[in-house]
């Protein structure tokens, strides 16, 4: 104890000399405390992402067999075909009908992948309501679906207003509820045990809702489409009432399989839905969520071997994930945290120099006191001690003022880094042509905005000004493991500081010291 | 009072000093004895051993052969107390004084007595004391040792070899880097310790002049001591 005091004193004695160690410490300690932060955040902030983004998959028919089939429908006339489905039995009706559709149980099977912790089935249909008068505006999907045999005929037969249903196995886990962009105002959603039973119920738009006297408990008739003379009509129960919280995507026609302006959207168990659109056990996609968006490429891999083992038509059937949006955002934070640790060496590095060769030249220039200090009675365990604790008042001393200027330069730091990494990664994706954008595989247009319409729930991170580029912000935060960094940093420092007073401390000869002039 | 007795006696102690294929002999076969109240003055020009038989008896350095006992106990022996002797047998008055500068003249002279552990309060008084004792009193305690003068600075540093109560004063050249009149100042005090307190004084010099203060005098010579007449 008495040595540490006689240390504190020394520091004291000597404020010129420490002073310049300290402030050099101060630099080099703020830009190593700040770097750590940056990289902490980066790191953590890489963490959320894949929370949010790049954990998403869905299982669906690919774009480019949805444009085969339509070319052929197209060429095709439509007297012709509405004849030629007229004499379809049942079955046939239904394979027509699903060939833009995926076999539940191809879903089904592909969700016992241990990566997915979360699966839905989703289908989406277009619904004659004769009793429900809507606002009459079609959507794209409802054009996009009546190009189908068994749609158009129903559709163009109807004699009510067309509608949207979603179907999916919980109504709470319906994008737009997910999202946010839906809210229930009245009633409740439907339960999975609905979708197992397939109990006819409903939730519609409070708008809807109102213009047609609709409350919750009344019924709705809704016309099932089938071949000519085979429609049925089915009765929904409203259960629940939904308002719109936000305008939907579909104003720059990126997201048209969601663009319903005026609200005139559904919600019903899958299994209804299903009935409605006569296509039992076929859905529009499946939805999994992963445990990481490290699985992502296990799981594309996985499905690639289903694939090439022939249990999906790999020319029919797609695996869409978010794992390009994953990697758009955590590049730059990547690539920050990369950089911050580079710089957190190379800072720690000058500290490091800086502390041993400043106690080179204060226990150099006060070998004499070491000297006189062993003359005199003093072991070696006390002289060490004394300047372990000069060492580390200087530390210490340098990493309050350190931590409390990193606090200030951190976050201006970590912005720096990451504008710069994301102006770089622009760059080269401008460089590398639209054609390898992150966000699609291919350069067309409209398959890249295609796969990222993706059914999944909306996160934090928002589409920035370039529509296939996804952003992250850098929230530089203190957190308590910071503070545990900072204290292993000082005692690092100071004992490698002290290591110098050890080593001249044990090669002193005080008489060689002594007797120099 | 004190009584009269050997406290120290050096036996045929060498020192050899090497520096690469070169060797120095700069102790050979030096052998004397001191007593309590004594001043023992060795005489020698530069360079002829007479500070590394002064460190050798303070164990600063250790002889290749021979022994030093001091009171009957041989500290080149490899399991001696070096430390403990170092603090309480023997003190230490160096030509250029060697006082820390960061420290007060005060806080010089407390210093062994912090190293060896002795009450705050104890040391104080003991320290006030002593340096009354050298003529250092008032503002001058706290006066920084770089800013006394040399003749202060002396005083200080024989406060401070004296502050755990030494039998055994060793001095190097002690007023050579003094003025004369300060230099008898501080052969007075040295002399004043070993005849009033009954410390052994040892002191080197080149200063024949030194030989006034003397009970005993040794003259060094390549590393040889011979005794000679006062």
């Amino acid at each position: 104890m008495r040595s540490v005091k006689r240390g504190l004193r020394s520091f004291v004695r000597h404020p010129l000399a420490n002073l310049v160690v300290v402030l050099l410490l101060f630099v080099c300690l703020t830009f190593s405390l700040s770097m750590l932060a940056v990289k902490m955040a980066a790191d953590s902030q890489v963490e959320e992402v894949k929370r949010s983004v790049g954990n998403y998959a869905e299982l669906r028919v690919s774009l480019e067999h949805q444009m085969q089939v339509y070319q052929e429908q197209r060429g095709q006339d439509p007297a012709k075909r509405q004849a030629e489905a007229r004499k379809m039995s049942e079955e046939e009706l239904l394979e027509e009908r699903a060939k833009i559709l995926v076999p539940e149980q191809v879903t089904d099977d592909f969700s016992m992948r241990p990566e997915i912790i979360s699966y839905d089935k989703v289908l989406e249909a277009v619904v004659v309501l004769p009793d429900i008068t809507g606002p009459g505006v079609e959507t794209l999907l409802s054009l996009r679906r009546r190009l189908s045999p068994g749609s158009a005929q129903a559709s163009s037969s109807a004699g009510g207003s067309s509608f949207l249903f979603e179907g999916n196995t919980h109504g709470a886990s319906a994008s737009d509820f997910l999202r946010g962009a839906k809210r229930l105002v009245e009633g409740s959603l439907y339960t999975y045990q609905d979708y197992l039973n397939a109990n006819p119920v409903v939730v519609v738009e409070k708008t809807l809702a109102e213009e047609n006297g609709l409350r919750v408990g009344d019924a709705i008739t809704a016309r099932i489409t089938g071949a000519e003379g085979r429609d049925s009509e089915m009765e929904l129960t409203v259960i629940g009432i939904y308002e719109t919280v936000e305008a939907e995507s579909g104003g720059t026609g990126q997201d048209f399989q969601t663009f319903n302006p005026a609200g005139n959207k559904f919600y019903a168990p899958l299994s209804v839905v299903q009935e409605l659109n006569s296509t039992p056990g076929y859905v529009e996609l499946g939805s999994y969520y992963l445990d990481s968006a490290d699985s992502s490429r296990t799981l594309s891999l996985a499905f690639q071997d289903m694939v090439s083992e022939g249990l999906v038509e790999g020319d029919k059937y797609e695996l869409a994930t978010d794992y390009s949006d994953f990697e758009s955002i955590s590049d730059p934070l990547l690539k920050v945290s990369r950089t911050s640790t580079i710089a957190l060496a190379g800072a720690l590095g000058a500290c490091a120099l800086i502390i041993v060769l400043a106690m080179f030249i204060i226990v150099g220039g006060r070998t004499r006191e070491l000297g006189v200090l062993k003359a005199i009675g003093a072991t070696d365990r006390q002289v060490l001690l004394q300047y372990a604790a000069e060492v580390l008042c200087v530390c210490l001393v340098a990493a309050v003022l350190a931590a409390g200027a990193s606090t200030v330069v951190s976050q201006q730091l970590g912005d720096w880094l990451l504008r710069e990494n994301t102006a770089a990664a622009d760059q080269a994706s401008q460089a590398q042509g639209p054609g390898d954008l992150p966000g699609g595989r291919t350069g067309i247009p409209a398959l890249r905005n295609m796969e990222e319409n993706l059914y999944k729930k909306g996160g934090r991170f928002s589409f920035s000004s370039s529509p296939t580029r996804q952003t992250a912000e850098l929230d530089v935060i203190y957190r308590g493991i910071l503070l545990v960094y900072g204290i292993l940093i000082l005692l690092g420092i100071s004992l490698l500081g002290t290591a110098v007073p050890v080593v001249w401390i044990n090669r002193l000869r005080p008489a060689r010291v002594l007797a120099m002039e | 009072m004190y009584e009269k007795e050997d406290l120290l006696e050096v036996r045929k102690v060498s020192k050899t000093f090497r520096s690469g294929s070169a060797e120095v002999k700069a102790v050979d076969e030096a052998s004397f004895r001191a007593q309590k109240g004594e001043v023992t003055v060795i005489l020698g020009p530069s360079g002829s051993g007479k500070t590394t038989l002064l460190y050798l008896i303070g164990s600063l350095e250790r002889p290749d052969a021979g022994e030093i006992n001091v009171f009957g106990e041989d500290i080149c022996r490899p399991d001696a107390d070096l430390v403990s002797y170092r603090r309480k047998r023997v003190g230490f008055v160096f030509q250029t004084f060697n006082l820390i500068p960061s420290l007060t003249a005060l806080e010089n002279v407390t210093l062994p007595m912090d190293l060896d552990g002795v009450p705050a309060g104890e040391q104080r008084r003991r320290a006030e004391e002593l340096l009354a004792g050298m003529g250092i009193e008032g503002r001058l305690l706290r006066a920084r040792a770089s800013r006394l003068s040399g003749g202060e600075k002396q005083r200080v540093a024989i406060a401070r070899a004296l502050a755990n109560d030494p039998d055994l004063i060793l001095a190097d050249e002690p007023t050579g880097n003094l003025d004369s009149a300060t230099g008898r100042v501080v052969v007075d005090i040295l002399t004043g310790l070993a005849k009033r307190e009954g410390k052994c004084v040892i002191i080197v010099t080149h200063d024949e002049g030194m030989l006034r203060a003397a009970d005993w005098a040794y003259q060094m010579r390549d590393g040889q001591l011979r005794g000679i007449e006062i």
